[in-house]
């Protein structure tokens, strides 16, 4: 059985599909009511491969929202009773979905194993990075050239190029793709020269100053709410992958050549019933979800009952082609910009 | 994302047993310990009353709380401390009357509602809280009891989904008159727990986390279960 960690944008999201889901009392409670509520196994489903098939697996809301962020104990606590529920329920592999699984890299949930009288088996988790990561290659290799941007020719920047996705992204275009030049942008300045390093090029540069030479930006950083984009200064044709979260980057910049596509989202070949993603921000809810998701599937459709994607910088060429054959193979197609390019170029979010 | 969570980050470090500050707390929180125990048998004597073919068995259950009792009140001489009995009696003493009512009135369920799910449940999260911050002696007994408390939660689940039928509806009603009892009392210790570095909101996580798997074992589903916990944390 596969499991998904999820959780909503907001706490007025979180409310809102409460209320819908029939749990009405927890949608008057307040943000602390909230902070103290155990995480719930919100459905069972089923999904059927491409190849025909069938697998179980079940959805559990951790009940974090965003607004925990700041609150690094209702959060760690969140994330490790999420876990410890869906370890209980005997699920095999569950993927730690949206900020779930950032929580527990940058809280380093790593030590925290024995919750209550459980002591959680890693192996039954996964970041769904790998399965991210490739998705978003696939998504610059097959979209750039719609917008007639040659790859070789192209700078393409990575924003968060030292993170988990972001260096695996890194990786698989100097060595797969084959890009003009990669630039990196991150914040601190080792971590950006070991990068550069291991690459054996691309160039260091500050987020404005790549902005202007990029044709393709891959966003693979979670986005200052605050964070504007001289949407003017930008090349143009300009691919950008929103792979960041929440995937916000269409009310920044979109339009006059810039083409937004939500980076990291996944199309299944056929209609999956589960309510909840009903209630996510994807377009077409019953077939698209998060690539993070999606790993678990796969993982589970394989018969891959191991932490696949776990820690930092441990993503290999290796493991993406495993994981990307299995997408294929397993009916799932990285989002593109096909139907959206005209007449407005803008994706628009839920 | 990470820097503005660092700082909020808990110390490591254990809380200083000897101040007058801990032993003035830990008097109050270690008496509710002991007075819960001592309930606790007494309770599951008083069940074995209304369920004479499990008598022997619930006599088993009570003993370990006995022995419980003991072990925290080793722990409160251990750190030369007195426990405050006539708040925990206070303390203790809504939970009680309930108890005594449901059981002069012959409501077992009621009953195992009360002391075999949510005090259990109480217990364990409580306890589970307190193992990391606990003094090296206290932490050992502690460890200990746990264990037992599982078993005790385990004996009330079974016994209340072999007869869900026929109970639910005493146990819906038995939850809504209760289980804000529960929050009350942890609301009131909230500051004294806080002293031994346990936090109350972690510890009505827990509590209620427990709770819910108590009840999904009993075999109510989530939403039902979602309804029933609304009662302790909202009004
Ligand atoms: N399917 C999907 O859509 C998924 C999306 N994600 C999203 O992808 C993003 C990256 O995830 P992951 O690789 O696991 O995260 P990591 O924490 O490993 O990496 C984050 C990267 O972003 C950089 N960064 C952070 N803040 C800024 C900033 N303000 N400006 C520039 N760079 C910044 C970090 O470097 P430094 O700290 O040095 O700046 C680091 O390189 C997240 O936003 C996550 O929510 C994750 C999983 C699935
Ligand atoms: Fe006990
Ligand atoms: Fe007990």
């Amino acid at each position: 059985m596969f499991g998904l960690i999820g959780h909503s944008t907001s706490f007025e999201a979180a409310r809102e599909k409460a209320r819908t889901l029939g749990f009405e009392e927890f949608a008057e409670g307040d943000l602390d009511v909230w902070c103290s509520a155990p995480p719930q196994l919100v459905e069972h489903l089923q999904v059927t491969s491409a190849t025909g098939k069938t697998i179980e697996g079940a959805y559990i809301d951790s009940c974090f929202v965003p607004e925990m962020l700041s609150r690094f104990k209702t959060a760690r606590r969140k994330v490790l009773s999420a876990m410890e529920l869906a370890q209980k329920n005997g699920i095999d592999i569950t993927a730690l979905g949206g900020f779930t699984s950032i929580i527990f890299e940058n809280f380093n949930l790593l030590k925290e194993q024995q919750i209550r009288s459980t002591t959680l088996e890693w192996e039954r988790f996964t970041t769904g990075n790998t399965h991210t990561a490739w998705v978003i290659c696939r998504q610059v290799e097959t979209n750039a050239p719609k917008l007639g941007i040659d790859l070789s020719q192209a700078r393409v920047a990575v924003i968060g190029a030292t993170g988990d996705i972001g260096s695996a992204v890194c990786r698989w275009l100097s060595q797969r793709t084959g890009v003009k030049e990669l630039l990196l942008v991150a914040r601190q300045a080792q971590p950006l020269l070991d990068l550069q390093q291991e690459l054996g090029g691309g160039r260091i540069l500050k987020l404005e100053e790549a902005l202007l030479e990029a044709d393709v930006v891959v966003w693979v950083a979670s986005l200052p709410q605050t964070l504007s984009i001289d949407a003017a200064s930008l090349k143009s044709p300009c691919l950008m992958i929103d792979g960041g979260y929440p995937k916000n980057l269409d009310t920044k910049a979109s339009g006059n050549g810039i083409h937004v596509l939500k980076g990291g989202i996944v199309e299944f070949f056929s209609d999956i019933t589960w309510q909840m993603m009903e209630m996510a921000e994807m377009d077409n809810p019953k077939r698209q979800m998060f690539a993070c998701f999606a790993e678990a599937i796969l993982l589970e459709f394989e018969g891959i009952h191991t932490n696949f994607s776990w820690g930092r910088n441990n993503i290999s060429l290796d493991k993406m082609d495993l994981i990307g054959a299995a997408s294929l193979r397993h009916g799932f197609q990285a989002l593109g910009l096909s139907a959206q390019i005209d007449p407005t170029p803008a994706l628009t979010t839920a | 994302m990470t820097e503005n969570v660092t700082e909020a980050f808990p110390s490591d470090q254990l809380p200083d047993f000897s101040t007058d500050t801990y032993k003035d707390a830990y008097s109050r929180i270690n008496a509710i310990v002991i007075e819960g125990e001592q309930e606790a048998h007494d309770n599951y004597i008083s069940i074995g009353g209304l369920l004479p073919d499990q008598a022997e068995e619930l006599t088993k259950l009570a003993r370990m709380e006995l022995k419980h009792m003991k072990g925290f009140t080793a722990c409160a001489n251990n750190l030369g401390v007195t426990a405050d009995m006539p708040f925990a009696k206070e303390f203790f003493s809504p939970l009680h009357n309930n108890f005594q009512k449901a059981l002069a009135e012959g409501k077992v369920t009621t009953c195992l509602l009360i002391q075999a799910i949510l005090i259990e449940a109480f217990a364990i999260s409580a306890y589970h809280i307190y193992i990391p911050v606990a003094d090296p002696f206290a932490r050992k007994i502690t460890e200990g009891v746990v264990k037992d408390e599982y078993t005790h939660l385990n004996y009330g689940q079974e016994w209340l989904k072999a007869n869900l039928e026929t109970v639910r509806g005493e146990l819906e009603q038995a939850n809504r008159e209760n289980l804000p009892l529960v929050r009350k009392m942890l609301e009131q210790v909230a500051g004294d727990a806080a002293v031994l570095q346990m936090d109350q909101e972690d510890l009505m996580a827990d509590f209620l986390t427990s709770y819910q798997e108590a009840l999904l074992e009993v075999g109510f589903t989530s939403r039902e279960i979602a309804k029933m916990a609304a009662a302790a944390l909202i009004g």
